[in-house]
């Protein structure tokens, strides 16, 4: 860094230069990664607020359609700490480890009590994910969880409840394909390349199992028995055929193609996929499709995989008091609401659930608020890059088949050991 | 745009100073340049990245960097994920390189040819490199793909049963390649194309009147004086192979079990993926030591006259 | 007796890896969504229309991204141009006392990983106050093709008889001038070869796209076609519009220049 003084004196000047006629206004810039995270509607939100605040310009930049790019992006520039950026939108599973590196800076000073009345509100898992080393570092923008979508005619068809364990599941799933004789039809999809969506496939039954990755000090706390009744539950289903061979190469987007051309019983997928079989005008599955929390292992527990995007401030910003101000006004009820309504998404407040607007904008809220009741956040720990993918890679070689379910058991206690000592 | 206005002047001081300059000044000029670029763009970061290897360098620890002398390479020659990923790096290299210089001067001499096809023949030879190669590996990972490839839906017209080519290590390391070669086979081609055009027809025409066989005078004449380019294009194909990343990401994302993860892949997710600077720092550094240790044979060749 | 099955083998591999890829993109830019999501696939598209590429140009302002890129291209490979004649020059024609080290730290700056280099390269171009312009693009583009353009010049140098030139020396043109005049434009396939390495080098990159030029008003072709895709959607049909309006005008671009180069060769170059 020392060896570019003069550059960086150049560079000074340039700043200085246009920095001059925008001085009467401050410009606050919020990072919205792609279109799925719906900038359209935040830009309303900004408008109204510089509306009401005079002097704040709210400018949202975009980088990249993907949470994986989108970190790319963030972790250059935070890296280099540039200030061009005052607030992020973060992938639910970045803000531990951005906190952790000091890319991004707490709330509390800028929240006081307003903070336990937000954590109060919140879904219980955001008590976890909000908090880094119990100091308030994110705000939920847009919640979202993993579901359990079936075919509601099929079911309804053969006299089949929807299913509340993976049991009755199977079960059901081995019935209609037996009955219904289409070679494409496929009894449950789920994501099993080696993506994010399969650290999920990989946590929902062992969560079932009451077990965690980490415990409460965030130290590795696998529990191999419960982890290798993961591994094989999925391996039992595809040898059973209700999850098909080439699972290893499904991602979360096929899930949703597959189910939506009418071509699987049940699926797991984000929440965001009911506006997709619901809304979409080449969807073959429009009204056919119902949506229940995660089926349970044996006497286990309903868990889901608690999916979203949070607020986050840059620890670079060079106006980090308007720019929480800003946050705080993004993160109200209100601004919730509006978000909640005009796109049909999850709200992460427990009072929107009871909202009568809010129901009839997302019908299927009723059945949503028991799983969101039990969503659990994927491991906080600055290290979760790693164990993302130690947990993806392993599954999905055991989905494939190129190892054991004993072997990928081993794989993923020997390399978390390593990672998490 | 400072850096142009800057070259401009340059080269207007070197236009006034005409007369009779010194070769050594000459040099000077003409290398000043490149040096420039290089000074600017390369060396800080070059630098950056051998001060970090030498470095523990952990974002999440309040301590800071921490000066660790060797031990990340040391770590790393122990590491087993390096050495797998040094393994499958070469043996992408072994097969990709000779596949991408053979397919490639089949276009170059097919391009080469005052022939009606020619202009089929370098669109061919273009289209692969025109398709951007964010994109290239996503297309064959579709292409191989179980349920939509069109492999396998081939596969299926002709009464086998569909294979999960990306799943399974061998054909996940065929397709990789396959991949591989059709990417960068056009960038071999444009450079043994430029080198068969100054070879000189006269040369061609004497061979036939000698009554030499279209092979022998291939083997003759043009091959020998097809040497610097063959180097050229090996020399750098050979580097960026060893630097895969793009498609064998898009592609396996490094699996099944990690079987297909690159050197590169290996440095992208420590360096970016898990912040570990300093450890992908000394990967990178290792890379740069197995590219040079490579390319050093056929460098050694380059500084003896064929160039 | 091999005469058949190679000339076979080479149309097959011509057509195979020359078009197919290229033609399947194509065809699925005239496919909708939802068939591409129907096994088993279809090969030719179903109800051909316009709209993805209707999607295309809407979704997205296309044609600024190919603006964009082709400024960039253009003006990254003009400077490696500039760059690699003199040092290929140099390289070929003067006494250097370190020639071997000059080659192999030019060919070296090939050799690092760009991922690692990503951060200080970011820190390298605030300083020079470029993020998020072209500029930020242009200096490290022409820095990646620097050493291939410069060995493949430096290839072509190697050819030109040093007659020519000394005889143009004679008649009073200085060095300089007999490389601008005499040699350069004999080495017109390897100054064309080096441009288009160089032009498709700077049209391909994406990392170094994505990080240090994320204003939406100077994105390049790539970073500007991933945008299409969502979350968790990648949607082909519209994507292979925009990578069909990508690569056409550049293909084309290409062959013309080529065409004209070669014929401007054959009536006086020095090929004999």
């Amino acid at each position: 860094m020392s060896i570019t003084p003069p550059l960086r004196i150049i560079g000074l000047c340039l700043l200085l230069l246009t920095a001059i006629p925008a001085q009467a206004e401050t410009v606050l810039r919020v990072f919205i990664g792609g279109a799925a995270q719906r900038p359209d509607l935040f830009r309303t939100l900004a408008d109204r607020y510089e509306a009401s605040h005079p002097g704040i310009r709210i400018e949202i930049g975009s980088g990249a359609s993907t949470s994986e790019l989108q970190r790319k992006y963030l972790s250059v520039l935070l890296n280099a700490h540039d200030p061009s950026f005052d607030a992020l939108m973060l992938d639910i599973v970045h803000p531990y480890q951005f906190a952790t590196a000091g890319w991004i800076a707490p709330l509390d000073p800028y929240f006081g009590e307003e903070r336990e009345k937000l954590l109060a509100d919140g879904l219980p898992v955001y008590r976890q994910t909000n908090l880094v080393k119990d100091k308030l570092y994110t705000l939920p923008a847009v919640t979202d969880a993993m579901f359990m979508y079936y075919r509601k005619d099929l079911l309804s068809q053969y006299g089949i409840a929807p299913p509340q364990t993976w049991q009755e599941l199977e079960t059901a799933a081995q019935t209609i394909l037996k009955q219904e004789k289409k070679p494409l039809l496929q009894g449950l999809s789920i994501q099993g390349a080696p993506i994010e969506g399969t650290v999920c496939s990989f946590l929902l039954p062992y969560w079932s199992q009451g077990k965690d990755i980490l415990d409460a000090n965030g130290k590795l706390a696998l529990d191999k028995p419960a982890a290798l009744r993961s591994l094989q539950l999925w391996k039992g289903l595809i040898e059973k055929n209700v999850i098909r061979r080439h699972v290893a190469e499904v991602k979360t987007g096929d899930t949703v193609n597959t189910f939506k051309a009418g071509n699987a019983i049940f699926a797991i997928n984000w929440g965001f996929a009911w506006g997709v079989f619901q809304n979409d005008a080449d969807s073959r599955v429009k009204d056919k499709v119902g949506i229940i929390r995660m089926p349970a292992m044996q006497d286990g527990e309903h868990a889901t995989c608690l999916g979203g995007w949070q607020w986050a401030l840059s620890n670079y910003s060079r106006n980090k008091a308007q720019t929480a101000d800003f946050l705080r006004f993004l993160a109200s009820p209100e601004s919730v609401r509006y978000i909640t309504l005009q796109g049909a998404l999850l709200p992460p407040y427990l009072s929107l659930y009871d909202d009568a607007d809010v129901q009839a904008i997302i019908p299927w809220l009723n059945n949503a608020k028991p799983a969101l009741m039990g969503a659990k956040s994927r491991p906080l720990t600055p290290r979760y890059a790693q164990v993302s993918d130690v947990l993806r890679i392993s599954t999905s070689a055991v989905l494939a088949g190129s190892l054991t379910a004993e072997e990928g058991l081993e794989d993923i206690s020997r390399r978390l050991e390593r990672i998490l000592r | 745009m400072s850096v142009r206005t800057l070259f401009s002047r340059q080269q207007d001081g070197l236009r006034n100073r005409l007369g009779d300059i010194s070769e050594a000044s000459l040099a000077f000029w003409l290398l000043l340049p490149a040096t420039l670029l290089l000074g600017l763009i390369v060396v800080y970061p070059v630098a950056k990245v051998i001060h970090d290897s030498l470095y523990s360098i952990s974002l999440f620890s309040e301590s800071g960097p921490v000066f660790i002398g060797l031990a990340n390479y040391a770590d790393a020659l122990r590491d087993p994920d390096v050495w797998r990923a040094v393994r499958f790096t070469l043996a992408l290299c072994i097969v990709t390189v000779p596949g991408a210089l053979l397919v490639g001067l089949v276009l170059a001499l097919l391009a080469d040819r005052q022939w009606k096809w020619r202009w089929p023949v370098r669109l061919a030879l273009l289209l692969p490199w025109a398709l951007p190669l964010a994109f290239s590996g996503m297309i064959f990972a579709w292409f191989f793909n179980t349920e939509y490839g069109v492999v396998n839906d081939l596969l299926r017209r002709a009464g086998f049963a569909p294979i999960s080519f990306l799943l399974i290590p061998q054909w996940g390391f065929l397709a990789i390649c396959i991949a591989t070669i059709w990417k960068t086979s056009s960038f071999v081609a444009l450079i043994l194309l430029a080198g068969l055009q100054t070879i000189p027809r006269s040369l061609y025409e004497a061979a036939e009147l000698e009554g030499a066989s279209r092979w022998q005078i291939f083997h003759h004449v043009t091959l020998p004086l097809l040497v610097p380019a063959l180097m050229v294009a090996l020399i750098f194909r050979t580097i960026s192979a060893l630097q895969s990343f793009d498609i064998p990401y898009a592609m396996t994302q490094g699996g099944p079990a990690r079987y297909t993860e690159t050197l590169s892949i290996l440095i992208n997710t420590t360096a970016i993926e898990y912040m570990d600077v300093g450890y992908g720092s000394a990967l990178a550094v290792l890379l740069f030591v197995l590219s040079m240790a490579v390319s050093s044979i056929y460098l050694r060749k380059l500084y003896k006259g064929t160039l | 007796m091999l005469k058949l099955p190679l000339r076979w083998i080479a149309a097959a591999v011509l057509l195979i890896n020359g078009f197919f890829p290229a033609l399947w993109i194509l065809l699925t830019s005239f496919k909708s969504d939802i068939e591409l999501a129907q096994t088993p696939i279809t090969w030719l598209p179903q109800n051909p229309g316009l709209s993805n590429y209707i999607h295309a140009f809407s979704d997205q302002p296309l044609l600024l991204f190919l603006g964009n890129s082709f400024a960039v291209a253009l003006l990254s490979t003009l400077l490696t141009l500039f760059a690699a004649t003199g040092a290929a020059y140099a390289l070929t024609r003067l006494h250097l006392r370190h020639r071997g080290l000059i080659l192999t730290l030019l060919v070296a700056v090939a050799m690092f990983p760009p991922a690692t280099l990503l951060v200080p390269l970011f820190e390298i171009m605030r300083g020079l106050g470029l993020i998020n312009t072209y500029g930020a693009l242009i200096l490290p583009y022409a820095v990646q093709s620097l050493p291939v353009c410069t060995l493949v010049l430096a290839s072509f140098f190697q050819q030109v008889p040093k007659d020519i030139e000394n005889a143009a020396m004679l008649d009073g043109c200085t060095r300089l001038q007999a490389l601008y005049r005499i040699v350069l434009p004999l080495s017109a396939p390897g100054v064309f070869t080096a441009s288009i390495l160089a032009f498709v080098n700077s049209w391909d990159e994406f990392l170094l796209a994505l990080t240090l030029n994320a204003a939406p008003g100077s994105r390049t072709l790539p970073v500007g076609i991933m945008l299409y895709q969502g979350e968790f959607t990648f949607p082909w049909p519209v994507i292979s519009a925009a990578l069909v309006v990508a690569i056409v005008p550049l293909a084309i671009l290409i062959i013309v220049f080529q065409e004209r180069v070669i014929s401007g060769l054959t009536t006086g170059g020095i090929k004999g």
